[in-house]
């Protein structure tokens, strides 16, 4: 390391306010990573605001601005200015760090310590876990360290991931980086439900350009590009509970889809849509019924009474082993991405809720047999998450798969990736549940409220510091990590420049 | 107007029981009856005529025969390989067959610059158009359909059949979920007619870009499940299909040569003595005159062995009875006083293959082509090859030569001695 550059020194403050005065012609940025060296220890802070500090009186400091802007005295300036005026850095502690020790600070760095700005060196306790998932560099304020951070993503994806931005800050970018660096790796299931088809890459570079993606990456969509497979799902696949808090039903709606069920198992859609009577059930009941399913699955009887599938995702013959296959290629550790940028909210949940059901219950069957810890965490890549999660949804709808797994699904190594811009919309117990928020730029108030609530270090004194994230910088708050990192994500495209691996065998065609 | 016959997994060859060789000798000869009387004017065969490359000479002799009396009445045989009649490493009846000019494979295409670029083959009659991939062993198809130059395909006017011998994944019945499949994308657009064959089931239907899909199944059974679908009412036979520029008609013609009768009995709570007495009072209430029975005993006993619930005492109940053949599913049938090893397949070299992926991980090798999946593969490729017989008036030393040079074939290590 070369000459070290003082930037400010400690003047005074409080555990969570200590005060920095920045030396002249030296630059402090909001979100600053500051390093106090102390007893063979390093301490590192974080700039969490700015603001001026003068040793002359505001009224002096008016009338000189006055004599300059009306042309008195436009050569005035103060006597030794960079003494008289400078700037002051609001910091507070994040972690001190001895060897490769990582601690929370529990004391104050002495009077007058120097501060410079951290350096890569100084991070070198940041090591790459095993199952790593990329999040990006450490973040200094606005410049990116060539320091990457991991989190051990078995651990991360087991305790839920939320995402919170408003729209623009990078949000896919950021999980298509992580998704990037975690395809070659067998023991994480991952399922997008990606309601704008923007992971696979149809159009550009998307994950399907990884080395790996023939192996691992399978991609499901109602218009698949050659090679991939089409999003159809058998009615006989769908069960009454896979509508849990999805879709609305009244009393005598349930009652009647029980009946039908009980009476034609599997194919209890095929009935209601045909008509086929059960004692028991009103007519104007199955009306509302087929009318329900007419616009969440586009089933329907033509005018010769044969059941057509309108929205093709939803079939009678096609399909049947679709949800199998995804929760089979989950349980094999591969990604799954599935396409519903051409379905209704309601159908696009549906189909989460199929293939997590199929595979929460294989996992809790694993869990009874004692073969879990064989298999890979499975997570589900939720987008908008509060339609399923909302506290207005769970208390209108009731609890879903989604949210059931969000509460107990640790138990079983499913986790969530949830992915919002309103994050206050989702219940603090829900929230509490997960482990790892990965902040984005907000400019929503109540929302920096509600990460800051939730967040698992103390983000109290970041409320400006968030609201002042630009696109692709972000804070990681995790029980997996010691400190909030602030981080800079890559851009996506930045991270597929690695070579293809090459084929090995030219294929020879036997006729 | 135009008709073809459609036919797949006939798997001539596959049952070695001098019955269920004769009832499948039977089938066949009716569907081709059929197809004689319906006057078609193609034959399309779409993968596994016969059971293996090599089958039995008799059965062979017969299927001929009859193949060449369709021949004689002027319609051509069309046929791409199945993956049974298909070997990588030796002649196939196939390419015998078409030399001799009996049946015509329809597959054509060469990889230029990374693309498989397939001709057209045009029936003469007709002017159908016929393209297609044959199947290889273990699902290994699917390379050539990601290599597929597509585009040429789809631009070809008029009318035009796509033949394969691929399970769809989109379209794979629920009992199929583990079976190697491609997904439909792969498939080329705009075709009139998607002639398929591997999957043992009758299906007919459509996905988007693709009007006709179509697998025949089995005309009467390639494997012991077969016989449980048509005992549990599963319809055997082919497809009649009449185009002129676009299809006019789809028929399917059932194949019936034996009644199939289903038997289930779960024997779980009951010790091997008290199930054995009441499975055999069941088995006597059933009406087994002229029918193929399948028994399906499953369940755990509470105790005993289940080797005391005797499949040849079933048989010798149900022959008695009058019962053409009694097939007897006993995978579901398991004892707490022992446990067995669990395995899943249609078929015995599904559960073969299986059992290599679960085990071969247990294997320490550094080298990767003995691992994982591939390692499986080629386990079961050698295990293959290793296990064939000798051939009648085959020497014993060539016999040893053969499966020797076989097997490292197989290994890719032709080049030792």
């Amino acid at each position: 390391m070369g000459e070290i550059e003082i930037v400010g020194q400690v003047i005074g403050g409080k555990v969570a306010k200590i005060l920095v005065r920045q030396k002249s012609g030296k630059k402090i940025e909001l979100g600053d990573l500051l390093v106090v060296e102390e007893d063979g220890a390093l301490l590192i802070l974080q700039v969490y605001d700015l603001g001026y500090g003068s040793q002359v009186p505001q009224s002096m400091r008016e009338l000189l601005a006055g004599l300059k802007l009306e042309g008195y005295g436009t050569e005035l300036s103060f006597l030794e200015p960079e003494l008289r005026n400078y700037v002051m850095a609001e910091v507070k502690a994040l972690a001190r760090i001895k060897g490769n020790e990582v601690n929370i600070p529990k004391t104050l760095p002495n009077f007058f310590s120097s501060i410079r700005h951290i350096t890569e060196e100084d991070l070198a306790f940041l090591v790459k876990p095993s199952n790593p998932v990329y999040l990006g560099k450490v973040r200094s304020g606005s410049k990116a360290l060539n320091v990457d951070v991991h989190l051990n993503a078995v651990d991360a994806f087991t305790h839920h991931i939320v995402i919170p931005a408003t729209t623009g800050r990078g949000k896919s970018n950021l999980v298509k980086v992580m998704l990037w660096s975690i395809l070659e790796q067998n023991n994480l299931g991952i399922l997008v439900l990606d309601p704008h088809d923007e992971y696979y890459g149809r159009h550009g570079k998307g994950l399907k350009d990884h080395p790996d993606a023939k192996k691992n990456l399978l991609y499901y969509s109602s218009t698949p590009p050659p090679g991939t497979n089409t999003l159809v799902v058998n009615l006989r696949s769908i069960m009454p509970w896979h509508f849990e808090g999805i879709v609305s039903f009244t009393d005598a709606q349930l009652d009647a889809i029980r009946m039908y069920h009980n009476r034609f198992q599997e194919e209890w859609i095929e009935k209601i849509v045909h008509e086929t009577e059960v004692e028991g059930v009103m007519p104007r009941t199955l009306d509302v019924l087929q009318r329900k399913f007419d616009t969440i699955l586009g089933v329907c009887l033509d005018s010769s009474s044969k059941l057509q599938c309108r929205s093709k995702v939803f079939s009678d013959t096609a399909g049947l082993t679709t949800t199998k296959e995804i929760a089979n290629a989950l349980e094999n550790g591969e990604k799954v991405i599935v396409d519903t940028s051409q379905l209704l909210d309601e159908a696009e949940l549906l189909i989460g809720s199929i293939v997590v059901n199929e595979l929460f219950h294989k996992y809790q069957r694993y869990k009874s047999e004692g073969k879990l810890d064989a298999k890979p965490v499975v997570s589900i890549v939720i987008e908008e998450a509060p339609r399923v999660l909302g506290t207005d949804v769970l208390a209108n709808l009731g609890e879903n798969i989604y949210s059931k797994v969000a509460r107990e699904g640790r138990k079983f190594k499913i986790g969530l990736v949830a992915i919002t811009q309103l994050i206050s919309m989702i219940p603090r117990q829900v929230l509490a549940n997960m482990n790892t928020k990965i902040i984005l730029g907000n400019e929503m108030a109540i929302e920096r409220v509600a990460i800051i609530d939730s967040a698992a270090q103390d983000l109290s004194e970041d409320d400006r510091t968030i609201a002042s994230l630009d696109k692709g910088e972000a804070i990681v708050s995790s029980n997996f990590t010691k400190f909030a990192v602030p981080i800079k994500v890559p851009l996506f495209e930045s991270c597929t420049a690695s070579p293809q691996k090459k084929e090995k065998d030219k294929t020879v065609f036997v006729e | 107007m135009y008709k073809f016959a459609h036919l797949a997994d006939c798997h001539i060859g596959a049952n070695r029981d001098p019955v269920l060789e004769n009832l499948e000798l039977t089938a066949f000869k009716k569907a081709f009856d059929s197809c004689i009387q319906e006057k078609v004017d193609f034959i399309l065969i779409t993968g596994d005529l016969f059971h293996a490359n090599i089958p039995d000479m008799r059965v062979t002799n017969e299927t001929v025969k009859k193949m060449k009396e369709a021949r004689d009445r002027g319609i051509p045989i069309y046929i791409i390989y199945g993956s049974h009649d298909y070997s990588p490493n030796e002649t196939s009846i196939i390419d015998i067959l078409d030399s001799t000019g009996l049946i015509k494979k329809i597959v054509k295409g060469e990889v230029v610059e990374g693309k498989l670029k397939l001709e057209f083959f045009i029936d003469p009659k007709t002017k159908a158009k016929l393209a297609g991939i044959s199947a290889r062993k273990g699902g290994l198809e699917k390379n050539y359909f990601e290599i597929l130059d597509r585009d040429s395909l789809e631009k070809e006017p008029s009318f035009k059949i796509f033949a394969f011998h691929s399970a769809i994944s989109e379209l794979k019945p629920e009992y199929l979920a583990q079976m190697e499949s491609i997904p439909v994308s792969l498939l080329p657009k705009g075709f009139n007619y998607y002639a398929g064959g591997h999957v043992h089931q009758c299906c007919e239907t459509s996905l988007q870009g693709y009007a006709r899909i179509v697998y025949p199944g089995t005309l009467f059974a390639g494997s012991p499940k077969d016989f449980e679908h048509s005992a549990k009412g599963v319809k055997r036979g082919f497809y009649i299909v009449s185009f002129e520029d676009k299809i006019e008609d789809i028929q399917f013609k059932e194949v019936s040569v034996c009644e199939c009768l289903y038997f289930e009995y779960d024997a779980s709570n009951k010790n091997s003595t008290q199930a054995r007495k009441e499975l055999l009072e069941e088995l006597r209430k059933i009406q087994a005159e002229g029918k193929l029975i399948v028994a399906k005993i499953k369940g755990e006993l509470s105790g005993g062995k289940t080797s005391e619930i005797s499949s040849s005492e079933i048989r010798s109940l149900l022959m008695e009875r009058g019962a053409v053949y009694v097939s007897i599913n006993r995978y579901g049938l398991t004892s707490k006083e022992f446990i067995p090893v669990k395995v899943m397949g249609e078929d015995i070299s599904a559960i073969e293959n299986r059992l290599l992926i679960e085990n071969v991980g247990a294997v320490k090798v550094s080298n990767e082509a003995l691992q994982g999946e591939k390692g499986a593969r080629l386990a079961a490729e050698l295990l293959k090859a290793l296990r064939q017989e000798q051939k009648l008036n085959e020497a014993k030393k060539d016999y040893l030569e053969r499966i020797q040079k076989q097997a490292l074939e197989v290994l890719e290590l032709e080049g030792l001695k």
